[in-house]
């Protein structure tokens, strides 16, 4: 939200029900009033509900000097101080002794501030740091003259920084990372100072406000403790379980360093004490080849607290991975380039914070950091070794959870499904999904273009693809079935399935859909078989789960058979259109 | 003589300042000012400009800003700016 669209909802905040209510106050050398909306706007989007004070203009001294004034008779949780480069600059001209001396006596004036607030109350103190002045008087040089208005602020912020090191219950707010973020000449807008003793060009409090939130609500304890991790193109390009560890990507340098860069980061947060969990779909033989034999893996088997791979949905698992390390739903961050798993997850299990991915890898760390996700007010021995105490923990239990309903879920989804006979239009696609598809392939047969060709004329062939769409977007054609007519029965000769769209009752819907063939077709039983290769695990009992029995068994090649009569049709939240239909991206 | 503001800009104009002060229903003439609207503070004076600003792209000075009594006199700020200035 904008600076405007965020003034707008403080106007119509509705925080009853919030689940913590907390009170800040707000003391600054620059006009501050903008902050109070803006603040109360931000905590309440993190279910907090915030009553601000806003001390008088530049009144910081009386303030925190006065046990009666209006600050301590509101007895706030939190003290935010905000100091102006501007106030600064007027401070820095009138300075009788040379620079040194001037930071000095700052520094002090700023301890002593936090000394006068300790001595009255517990609250945290939350002090900004100067944003650096555009002013560089003596060009580059001004790095190696202590003298210039420019290194004075640096020295100063780094001062500030070393006196809070000292005093408990003080944090910095890095006013000036974000200003430099931002761009300072954007950042600045002299004219609002001098007409209103605004600090920044106005669109840019938000950010500010967003600082000051983050801060408080990290003081209280609302920290994030494990980042769960998808693996296949999120912390890895391409699928293990297709592609094999020779070809995913990954890499110090080139086409694979966006998910190098990404493990080094998540690595930082893991050495830092923040947990790791892995959530995916895939074998979990698969999932862990690329940790124990990938030479370019940055995170490590042992990194990793929990570690989920199976074809259970997400929202299970992440349930799961919350119970064994025995924290919040709101203290889990979940990472993954599938929008189909993040809006699973946002609405199966609230309170997790799932952040939008970017669709271009490249940008994967930028868009995490740009969201502030980890802030902390502490940092101890004790975080250095968090995994290690985690995973003794975890030996100890192995329970699965009560769970909300997966279907209501799938049925808000809206999902339509295209079933037809090959065309020639959608041939190099079918191909392509024949020759790719290794884990959800029954039999692995890899028919060439050219032979479904010859299928599509033959009378006793049935070979049929799908199509998938939902609101959250096309997914295009996902499935094939190739059946054949023999005598009675119905023999399914391939059945594949892209991963991507495991777990939503495709293949319930198209075994549904062989059934009714073979019933218009007059057949009297349905057959199936599958071939074992070392990626097709996950579909070795495909059969069995619809009522098939097994017929014959030999070297990993099974053979299975069902009735049409025995068949019961399997409820789906799918709904059959015709493959024009389905093809139109919502 | 000054050109008078065109309507677009007035029109224009009541949009910005609906938006700003949140006031759906307001309606601005060319001689409203600041004491006509009840909410239209020093606090949001601020923001109006900076709205007005970048919906036309122009980028006032301090003394324009200051000198300003009427929403007439804004639109005729707007008329005589090239746009895309800054």
């Amino acid at each position: 939200m904008d600076y405007q669209a965020l003034l707008r909802e403080s106007k119509a905040l509705d925080t009853t029900g919030a689940s913590r209510s907390l009170k800040l106050a707000l003391l600054s050398d620059a006009a501050a009033q903008r902050m109070e909306p803006l603040l109360r706007t931000l905590f309440a989007c993190r279910d907090a509900d915030a009553r601000i004070y806003t001390a008088p203009f530049g009144n910081i001294e009386l303030e925190v000097c006065n046990s009666e004034s209006g600050l301590y008779q509101f007895q706030p949780d939190a003290i935010a101080i905000l100091n102006a480069i501007q106030s600064l600059r007027a401070d820095f001209s009138c300075r009788k002794g040379n620079a040194a001396a001037f930071v000095e006596e700052t520094v002090n004036r700023i301890v002593r501030i936090w000394e006068a607030i300790r001595s009255r109350t517990s609250a945290s103190i939350i002090q900004s740091n100067f944003v650096l002045p555009y002013e560089r008087c003596f060009g580059n040089f001004d790095h190696k003259v202590s003298e210039s208005f420019y290194a004075a602020v640096m020295n100063l912020n780094s001062r500030i920084a070393e006196a809070a090191k000292q005093h408990p219950g003080v944090f910095i707010n890095d006013v000036e990372s974000i200003a430099s973020w931002i761009g300072r000449r954007n950042w600045f807008d002299e004219r609002l100072w001098d007409m209103a003793k605004s600090f920044c060009s106005h669109e840019h409090l938000p950010a500010v406000a967003r600082n000051i939130v983050d801060i408080t609500l990290a003081a209280q304890g609302q920290v994030v403790k494990c980042v769960v991790l998808d693996l296949d193109n999120t912390l890895w390009g391409g699928v293990i379980g297709d592609d094999g560890l020779e070809h995913i990507q990954l890499s110090s340098h080139g086409d694979g360093e966006a998910f190098y860069r990404l493990q080094c980061y998540l690595r930082e947060l893991h050495r830092r004490g923040v947990l790791l969990a892995v959530c995916s779909k895939n074998d979990l033989r698969n999932a862990l080849l690329p940790f124990e034999k990938h030479p370019e893996m940055v995170l490590k088997r042992e990194d990793i607290t929990v570690f989920a791979a199976n074809w259970d949905d997400k929202a299970e698992n992440i349930r799961k991975i919350r119970e064994t390390l025995n924290i919040g739903f709101d203290s889990m961050v979940f990472l993954d380039d599938n929008p189909f798993e993040r809006d699973l997850v946002r609405e199966l299990v609230p309170g997790v914070i799932v952040p939008e991915l970017p669709s271009d890898s490249a940008d994967y760390v930028r868009a995490i950091c740009e969201l502030n996700l980890f802030e902390t007010t502490s940092f101890s021995a004790e975080d250095v070794r968090r995994t290690e105490l985690y995973q003794q923990e975890y030996k100890r239990r192995e329970k699965a959870a009560g769970y909300a309903s997966v279907e209501a879920f799938l049925e808000s989804l809206d999902m339509r499904i295209g079933v037809e006979r090959f065309d020639q239009f959608h041939l190099p696609r079918i191909a392509q999904l024949i020759q790719r598809s290794n884990q959800f392939n029954l039999t692995t047969r890899r028919i060439t273009e050219a032979e479904c060709e010859s299928l599509m004329k033959d009378s006793r062939w049935i070979p049929l693809y799908a199509t998938l769409s939902d609101r959250l977007g096309d997914h295009g054609l996902i499935s094939v079935v190739i059946m054949e007519k023999r005598d009675e029965t119905l023999a399914i000769h391939t059945w594949l399935m892209s991963c991507r769209v495991l777990a939503r009752g495709v293949e319930q819907f198209l075994m549904n859909t062989v059934f009714e063939e073979a019933k218009r077709l007059g057949l009297d039983q349905v057959s199936g078989e599958y071939i074992r290769t070392a990626k097709n695990e996950m579909v070795r009992e495909f059969f069995r789960q619809f009522g098939f029995s097994l017929t014959e068994e030999k070297d990993g090649h099974t053979r299975w058979a069902l009735r049409v009569g025995e068949y019961s049709p399997s409820k789906t939240f799918l709904r059959a259109v015709s493959d024009v239909e389905s093809a139109v991206t919502v | 003589m000054l050109t008078p503001p065109r309507p677009e800009i007035m029109e224009a104009l009541t949009a910005v300042f609906r938006e700003v002060l949140d006031e759906p229903a307001l309606t601005l003439r060319e001689d409203t000012t600041a004491d006509d609207v009840a909410s239209w503070d020093s606090l949001n004076h601020i923001d109006l400009i900076v709205a007005v600003e970048r919906k036309f792209k122009v980028k006032f000075t301090t003394r324009e800003i200051a000198s300003l009594r009427n929403v007439g006199e804004l639109a005729t700020l707007i008329q005589q700016k090239p746009a895309a200035q800054h």
